[in-house]
């Protein structure tokens, strides 16, 4: 199941022996892709699965040497809106995002479909078939296909890194933003890819300068219809396109049954592995291009066989596309399951059933239920997703629970603070920048409902500046109460510490032209109580949360805001390195798990008699944090002095 | 040295424990010695304390999941781990534990009857008299070259581990080492719940 490496004829990239072989994740092998066809401005924001794709670009952009601008931006629309504007200058660009991304950069995509582009404009928007981290399992190629822009589905991750040249001569010929999407599962895939040996990619000879277009880059509405027509025929000549062969594979053996496969992404190599695996040979289209879909590979495909089995995740891109209904099997008939990541055990249990409907003879992997049984027969403890030891916002929220208790209401956001719900800190979170607008929205049901019942937010520093700012100017402009605790590490540290508008270096190192404040942004929306405070103090913070309280409540009051400030351990441990607390504790300690379940820290645990608790040391950061938890006080530090 | 043939492999252990790290070991020596790689890693939440576990294949094969019950290899950094993962190993496979303690004996009877070899090793322990915890990782990478079984020799290891983390180096090589000393006796073997007195 090879790949052949496909020939790009305005690359000229040495494929002798001698070049390295590296072992790339699947995002950095977008990155090479990107470098490699001549992108000159790569945006994104961070987001897993794809955030190490900017990280691909810089590392690439650096080794060769080539001029990239790359960006981190603010959020994901502000990203994709800039690679666009650059596209429209005549040069090649690109923008990163996870599929959730695409959500908030939806309303540029939609309307650049229209416009069209003119260097070429790769979207590259990863899916999370699980979902493994987000907040759906979406298909991105589901978006293209509403906004009408071609989506390639790379099945590898070298796949993945020789589609970017076919994203972007697609994007130029038809001049349409082109999306690539790749998944999880090849995100965060590594694979030994060849570097090529020099990038002598040249830029476009147009000129690479803005042109005004009034009919496209201004159509008002009348023209936009105009454009809609135009866009309808550009998806009918890219549907007949001849992406290139070498990502198709028609697998027809020789056996001739009646069943057979239509395929695209890291499924198409799942399904293959279990074929091998269920020693059968079926005819299997592997699809490089879901949307829009060649109806003509597709019908003669199809034509031959009795039964189609679409294997295809998250969703029905494909399967929707085909106008031959009798024949398919896929989601909408429930042979494939609607929600969840298509793994090999599902793939091959759903092969197997079909085969067995239609009479084919399989040898599936048998599972061991006896061993199966026993094993789950037994308890292990349960792994979440913790807050680290040490981190400022588990204080933060331990203060917070402290005052307020659990008759409050808790909107929460995303991010590492997200994990604010195991200490019950928070209960609820939708979307980037929710929590304020959540915060305004309860703010209004607790008035019609006459629930008194103090509100607290909860948001971190990146999300604030993604999509934070406009709640805030509208929970403030009209007079909504609550308080919003900015949790603010000095990064954004869930996807891998990125910079932020806050930070002084940008993406690839450089300096910052300029720091954004949080403090002067929050001033700016109309707020009056501002603190400041450091989130492992205790005292203050709870002493300013009081006083916050105060201000939503008093008749010339409104939103008060309280800024939990303390860098993220991980990404800044030098901060916390002269404050060292190493803490025991005590024999009186009566094993009732307060700090265990309240405070949650992942250095506090259970003896193995369960009767009391006990600190452990391989985990222990000695923040000193947890003297606070245990109310009792049978948690102290070590030399009391 | 020769390239390892078709292999698939599990790793795992908790965030924090070097499965990635051990992971970017095998990987590497696999293509040093002009094997293909696939290599299927959790990311993400995984390092907030969660359980990793890395999918490894060597060979033509592009799918970056392994089926359960066909894993040739399934290493483990620690016990909790290895019983969260064993239905990935396939019968006459091998499972490599990090551990002071045996797997149950009501595990080790279904081992048995399913030709699987387990191997324990407690590697915290080795890695601590070492001078550091964190190398039980490369004791196993170490033990696993010593047990003869992933086709990829001792000293094709040594090689690679010297260009990861040159900082830790000496260290390291003598982790590798200690493992490797620890698993060329048992090759052969099978541990089998009657000669663990």
């Amino acid at each position: 199941m090879n790949v052949k490496h496909a020939n790009n004829a305005s690359i000229m990239a040495a494929q002798n022996n001698s070049q390295p072989i590296e072992l790339l994740l699947g995002n950095e092998a977008i990155g090479l892709g990107l470098v490699e066809n001549g992108c000159r401005v790569a945006t994104a924001y961070p987001g897993t699965p794809s955030s190490e794709v900017l990280q691909g670009v810089i590392r690439f952009k650096k080794h060769y040497g080539r001029d990239v601008y790359t960006e981190w931006s603010v959020n994901e629309k502000v990203a994709f809106e800039v690679a666009l504007a650059v596209s429209w200058s005549g040069l090649r660009s690109s923008v990163a995002m996870k599929q959730v991304g695409l959500n908030v950069a939806a309303d540029p995509l939609f309307s650049a479909a229209y416009t069209g582009v003119e260097g070429g404009f790769i979207v590259i928007s990863a899916d999370d078939p699980g979902p493994h981290s987000s907040q759906t399992e979406q298909d991105s190629r589901m978006i293209a296909m509403t906004a009408k822009v071609p989506v390639l589905d790379p099945s590898t991750p070298r796949e993945a890194y020789m589609m970017v040249g076919e994203a972007y001569r697609i994007s130029e010929k038809y001049k349409v933003p082109v999306i690539l999407r790749p998944t999880t599962r090849l995100c965060h895939a590594v694979q030994d890819i060849q570097l090529p040996t020099e990038i002598l990619f040249n830029d476009l000879g147009n000129g690479n300068k803005f042109q005004r277009q009034p009919t496209r880059w201004t159509a008002t509405p009348k023209f936009r219809y105009l454009l809609h027509e135009e866009l309808n025929q550009k998806i009918i000549e890219i549907q007949e396109e001849n992406v290139n062969d070498d990502f198709y594979s028609n697998y027809h053996p020789s056996s001739n049954p009646s069943v057979g496969i239509i395929s695209s992404g890291v499924v198409f190599q799942t399904a293959m592995q279990a074929l091998i695996d269920l020693n059968v040979q079926l005819p299997v289209l592997k699809i490089a291009m879901p949307y829009p879909i060649s109806q003509s590979r597709v019908s003669e495909f199809i034509q031959s066989l009795d039964v189609v089995l679409i294997l295809e995740e998250p969703d029905v891109c494909i399967e929707l596309q085909l106008p031959e209904r009798q024949k398919v099997r896929g989601r909408l008939d429930g042979t494939v399951p609607g929600a969840g990541e298509l793994t090999p055990e599902i793939v091959s249990s759903i092969i197997d059933g079909l085969l067995t409907q239609e009479g084919v003879q399989t040898q599936p992997i048998p599972i061991d239920r006896e061993m199966e049984e026993t094993l789950n027969s037994i308890e292990l403890p349960v792994r979440k997703p913790r807050l680290c030891p040490g981190c400022g916002h588990r204080s933060a929220f331990f203060t917070i629970k402290k005052e307020f208790g659990p008759k409050a209401i808790y909107p929460g956001d995303i991010g590492c603070y997200t994990l604010g719900m195991n200490l019950r800190a928070v209960d609820t979170f939708v979307d980037m920048g929710g929590s304020i607008t959540m915060a305004n929205g309860f703010f209004q049901a607790s008035k019609i409902n006459q629930d008194t019942r103090p509100i607290i937010a909860t948001i971190g520093d990146s999300t604030f500046l993604h999509s934070g700012i406009e709640p805030l100017i509208n929970a403030v402009h009209t007079g909504a109460r609550f308080i919003l605790v900015i949790l603010d590490n000095h990064t954004t540290a869930m996807t891998g510490f990125q910079p932020t508008a806050v930070n002084k270096t940008l993406a690839d190192g450089r300096d910052a032209a300029h720091t954004a404040s949080i403090i002067d942004l929050v001033r700016a929306c109309g707020v009056d109580f501002i603190k400041t405070a450091d989130p492992y103090d205790h005292e203050e913070f709870q002493a300013y949360l009081k006083q916050a309280d105060e201000h939503t409540k008093k008749d010339t009051g409104g939103v008060a805001i309280i800024i939990s400030d303390r860098p993220c351990i991980l990404y800044d441990p030098d901060f916390a390195a002269d404050r060292q607390i190493p803490v025991m504790v005590t024999e009186e300690c009566d094993g009732c798990k307060y700090c265990l379940e309240v405070f949650e820290c992942p250095g506090l645990s259970l003896t193995p008699d369960g009767d009391r608790v006990e600190i452990d040391v391989r985990l222990c950061v000695n923040c000193g944090q947890c003297v606070y938890a245990c109310y009792k006080g049978f948690i102290v530090p070590v030399n009391i002095e | 040295m020769n390239k390892p043939n078709e292999l698939k492999m599990i790793l795992t252990g908790l965030g924090g424990q070097g499965v990635v790290f051990l992971t970017q070991l095998l990987a590497r020596t696999a293509l040093s010695l002009g094997s293909t790689v696939m290599v299927s890693e959790t990311h993400g939440m995984s390092q907030r304390g969660g359980s990793v576990i890395s999918h490894l294949r060597f060979g033509d094969s592009e799918s970056p999941l392994i089926q359960k019950g066909t894993a040739d290899i399934l290493i483990a950094l620690n016990l909790d781990e290895a019983l969260r993962t064993l239905m990935y190993v396939r019968p006459n496979g091998y499972l490599i534990i990090n551990s002071e303690k045996y797997l149950p004996e009501k595990i080790e009877k279904h081992l048995t009857r399913l030709g699987i070899q387990s191997f324990t090793i407690p590697a915290d322990q080795i890695a601590l008299d070492l001078g550091s915890a964190k190398m039980a990782n490369v004791i196993l990478a170490g033990f696993l070259s010593g047990l003869n079984i992933c086709g990829i020799q001792y000293e094709a290891f040594r090689l690679t581990l010297s260009t990861l983390a040159p900082q830790y180096s000496r260290l390291n090589l003598k982790a590798l080492e200690e493992g490797f000393q620890a698993g060329v006796p048992k090759t052969y073997l099978s541990v089998s719940a009657a000669s663990r007195q």
